[in-house]
């Protein structure tokens, strides 16, 4: 497939976005900022998927992850001690084994890309709307399955949640 | 069609909606109010708190009005007459009102500030309400329609208008569109008189003008998609297909902007009991119907 200049230049800037903004996600000791920088790496991801031609993944991808980021913000902010990242306190542990695996997950995701021979690139992308045909037509027939399966794992950690949650009845 | 004449359209709009809010809120009905306030506003000085995160400050204004734009940005005024036609219009609506809560999460985080805060969050709260009853209406809808573009969903209703064929989640998606837009009784996260403005308490001068602004335009928005989604869209009779979206669109704003003389705020608690004891049952019921509906017609 021969992308359009305009693709191109939309797949750098998408690209090389998502991994500014991967990297700030650890440049900042504030835990909102921190949070925020993921939703903005998550966000691009979502705008490559949109340079890709994949549109009802692009506009899945930013609707997800702008509630799930914001989520996660909370959470952070509730759990962390310091989460304005004002009191300069260091945070980061194992900086060794963080290194290393993050070094060693790198390179296999590097090999994976270039390693497996993938089957040819379509030469041009279905039309929105057949992809969105073709996408329900393919959740509810062949992966069903695991979709339901794990439409009730989230159910049933959602009702246990929940029940967890509760106020104690013993005395 | 032209973007200048959209965005010609989009200011029109927001400014008829200003003389509105007005009238809502103080019950008098002037052309030039919006002007008179809005210069006043701009000539402000321009505060800034003591220790803001800065970054997030600044930018909190204008993602809620890039939101609101966006989202205005896939909705049809008549045949062909938008911005960006896309397959997953409906779908985009929804992605792009999500940013709406970040925006103003960003914009309660960031003055350090306890009213601001406590908005900022509650309006995460708000969105855990009111965010099922946006996209469960919205799947009858598109069911309906066999589509997620929105000019198909308009034209769907060429015979009957969603309106009547889903009352349900007419209403279900109209009060959780308020509910987004924040307007009375849902203006948990701004709260005046409770929290003295909220996630816009800390906001002055130029930067408030713009949040003041994107909250008109996310009230157009909202106004217009309950307009395509359940009111016809440009669908009508005699007048041009773009007054009839404009004159719907404006009295459904209207109608969500006057509702908040009559009804008190709500707390927060009752927000989401409402909304997950009540709401999501009956948008499931409406879900069902349309979808038995939809097989009883093509049978």
């Amino acid at each position: 497939m021969i992308a359009a200049p305009g693709q191109t230049v939309a797949l750098v800037v998408f690209g090389a976005s998502a991994l500014g903004f991967g990297v700030a996600v650890f440049r900042t000791k504030s835990m909102v900022r921190s949070a925020l920088a993921l939703l903005g790496s998550m966000s691009a991801v979502g705008g490559l998927f949109l340079a890709l031609e994949t549109e009802f993944l692009g506009v899945l991808q930013l609707m997800m992850m702008a509630t799930e980021m914001t989520i996660m913000a909370i959470f952070m902010v509730m759990f962390m001690m310091d989460p304005g990242g004002l009191g300069q306190m260091d945070m980061t542990h194992q900086k060794r084994a963080a290194v290393t695996a993050g070094v060693v997950g790198g390179l296999i995701a590097v090999a994976l890309s270039a390693l497996p021979s993938w089957a040819a690139v379509v030469v041009a992308a279905p039309a929105p709307s057949v992809q969105l045909h073709d996408l329900g037509i393919e959740l509810m027939s062949r992966s069903m399955l695991i979709f339901e399966t794990a439409g009730l794992a989230i159910l049933v950690a959602m009702i246990v949640a929940t029940t967890i949650a509760l106020a104690e009845k013993q005395p | 069609m032209s973007g200048p004449l959209l965005l010609l359209t989009m200011i029109s709009g927001v400014y008829l909606l200003a003389v509105l809010e007005e009238w809502s809120a103080t019950g008098r009905l002037s052309l030039s109010t919006p002007v008179v306030r809005g210069l006043a506003q701009l000539s402000r000085e321009s505060l800034v708190p003591r220790k803001p995160d800065r970054l997030l400050f600044e930018l909190a204004p204008a993602l809620l009005l890039l939101a609101a734009l966006l989202a205005a940005a896939v909705l049809p005024l008549a045949p062909g007459l938008m911005a960006v036609d896309l397959a997953t219009g409906a779908l985009f609506v929804n992605a792009a009102l999500a940013y709406v809560m970040v925006a103003l999460v960003m914009a309660g985080w960031a003055p350090d500030a306890a009213y601001a805060l406590i908005g900022g969050w509650r309006f995460l709260g708000q969105l855990i309400a009111y965010s099922m009853l946006i996209v469960m209406p919205l799947t009858a809808v598109a069911m309906r329609a066999q589509s997620l573009s929105t000019t198909d969903i308009a034209a769907s209703q060429a015979v009957l208008w969603n309106v009547l064929t889903q009352p349900l989640g007419f209403v279900l998606f109209w009060l959780a569109a308020m509910a987004l837009a924040f307007v009375p009784p849902f203006d948990l996260p701004v709260a005046l008189g409770e929290l003295a403005g909220g996630v816009f308490a800390e906001y002055t001068g130029v930067r408030l003008a713009i949040l003041r602004l994107a909250r008109l335009v996310l009230v157009l928005t909202l106004a217009l998609a309950i307009v395509v989604f359940f009111l016809g869209g440009w669908l009508g009779a005699l007048l041009p297909g773009w007054a009839w979206t404009g004159v719907k669109t404006l009295a459904v704003a209207a109608l969500m902007l006057a509702a908040g003389r009559y009804v008190p705020r709500l707390s927060p608690d009752a927000l989401l009991e409402w909304a997950w004891k009540l709401g999501i049952p009956l948008a499931l019921v409406n879900i069902v119907w349309v979808g038995i509906t939809l097989l009883a017609v093509s049978k």
